[in-house]
């Protein structure tokens, strides 16, 4: 992903090199933030203050792995602050609409890309009754793939703690695709 | 059950296929550039203090809470200072006596007690205390009480001319021409 040379450069306070790294870190800080927000504009905002922070805290990264798990970590954190911001809904109502989308796109090829405004709408609608370490350990272990050694790093939580979590999620979203789809 | 199981699994694999786009990251890059210039050029001392203290707490709320506890725990310290300091300077303000003077006119009265003192080596301590108003009172209505008897000796002795020389020729036997009647 992000080789130690460029960090490397960073830290000495070059930020024309800071600017490759924010290049390619932000594709997949901007992926996990939508997964977990469902809203692009935010999204964004939790990447830029991503950004922000690595720079300051830099010198703590000695390799290129733990640059990774540390940029979840930011992302993560951040997208905490964001969810308990919102104010909780108890009125959201189900959109036939997303629902008639899903059922469209889940009965042709799996591959089908979708726009960024369709996949809000999913994730929003499929993950509105989890909590932030539901959601986030959802995430990062359906949608982004991390192992669960990993995933306890990230988020801190145990590994007993991480499969109720997921379960819990996996769960809640089933009830819903049972009940809509 | 299997048919929900395939349904979720469905809905898993479309979300975690389509990647969130971020499209151009040139304006998260300028906007990320012009905050670290601005911070680096409105450098605040109390900011880098709060960085330098509490930078190692990414989660915002655990950051805001330390900051408040310990500036609450600073702003206690300050007033429990100013309190004992004016109890210092009340308590300083108050009049004090000193014993000392009255010990040594008791001494006058007990020469035997001062002798052996001196022979061997006690020394009388200097005290000070501290009388109450209660006792300053009775001391003034002592001394009022004991002018107004000698007052009243006086006039009786004065009214009577033969006690009188009786009285002055026994003081000038006794030699105590000092007390003129």
């Amino acid at each position: 992903m992000t080789d130690l040379k460029l960090i490397e450069e960073c830290r000495s306070g070059n930020l024309e090199n800071f600017r490759k790294l924010i290049e390619t870190t932000s594709p997949f800080a901007f992926s996990v933030a939508f997964r977990m927000l469902g809203e692009e504009d935010q999204a964004k905002d939790v990447v830029q203050e991503t950004m922000i922070t690595v720079w300051q805290k830099l010198k703590k990264i000695n390799s290129a792995k733990a640059y990774k798990t540390w940029i979840y970590r930011i992302v993560i954190n951040k997208c905490y602050d964001q969810l308990r911001k919102r104010k909780i809904n108890p009125e959201f109502s189900v959109n036939e609409n997303t629902w008639k989308l899903i059922s469209d796109k889940i009965s042709v090829e799996p591959s089908t890309e979708m726009e960024n405004s369709e996949t809000s709408m999913i994730i929003r609608i499929l993950t509105n009754r989890l909590s932030p370490k539901q959601k986030a350990v959802f995430v990062l272990s359906d949608l982004e793939q991390l192992s669960q050694d990993e995933i306890s790093e990230i988020t801190g939580i145990s590994k007993s703690g991480i499969k109720a979590n997921l379960h819990y999620a996996r769960k809640s979203i089933s009830v819903m695709v049972e009940k809509y789809l | 059950m299997e048919k929900s199981d395939e349904k979720l699994d469905r809905v898993i694999n479309l979300l975690r296929n389509t990647k969130p786009l971020l499209g151009s990251t040139v304006d998260i890059e300028r906007e990320v550039i012009n905050e670290i210039s601005k911070k680096h050029q409105n450098r605040l001392v109390i900011s880098d203090i709060i960085d330098f203290l509490f930078g190692w707490a990414y989660i915002g709320w655990v950051r805001r809470s330390l900051i408040t506890a310990s500036v609450l725990l600073v702003v206690f310290f300050v007033w429990q200072q100013g309190i004992i300091i004016k109890q210092i300077n009340y308590l300083s303000s108050q009049p004090v006596i000193v014993e000392s003077e009255a010990r040594s006119y008791l001494t006058d009265f007990s020469g035997n007690k001062m002798m052996l003192f001196k022979l061997f080596g006690n020394k009388l301590p200097a005290q000070n205390v501290t009388i109450s108003k209660k006792q300053m009172d009775t001391l003034l209505e002592s001394v009022n009480d004991l002018q107004t008897k000698y007052k009243d000796l006086i006039d009786l002795i004065e009214e009577d001319p033969e006690l009188k020389k009786y009285i002055e020729n026994k003081l000038t036997e006794l030699n105590r021409t000092k007390i003129k009647l």
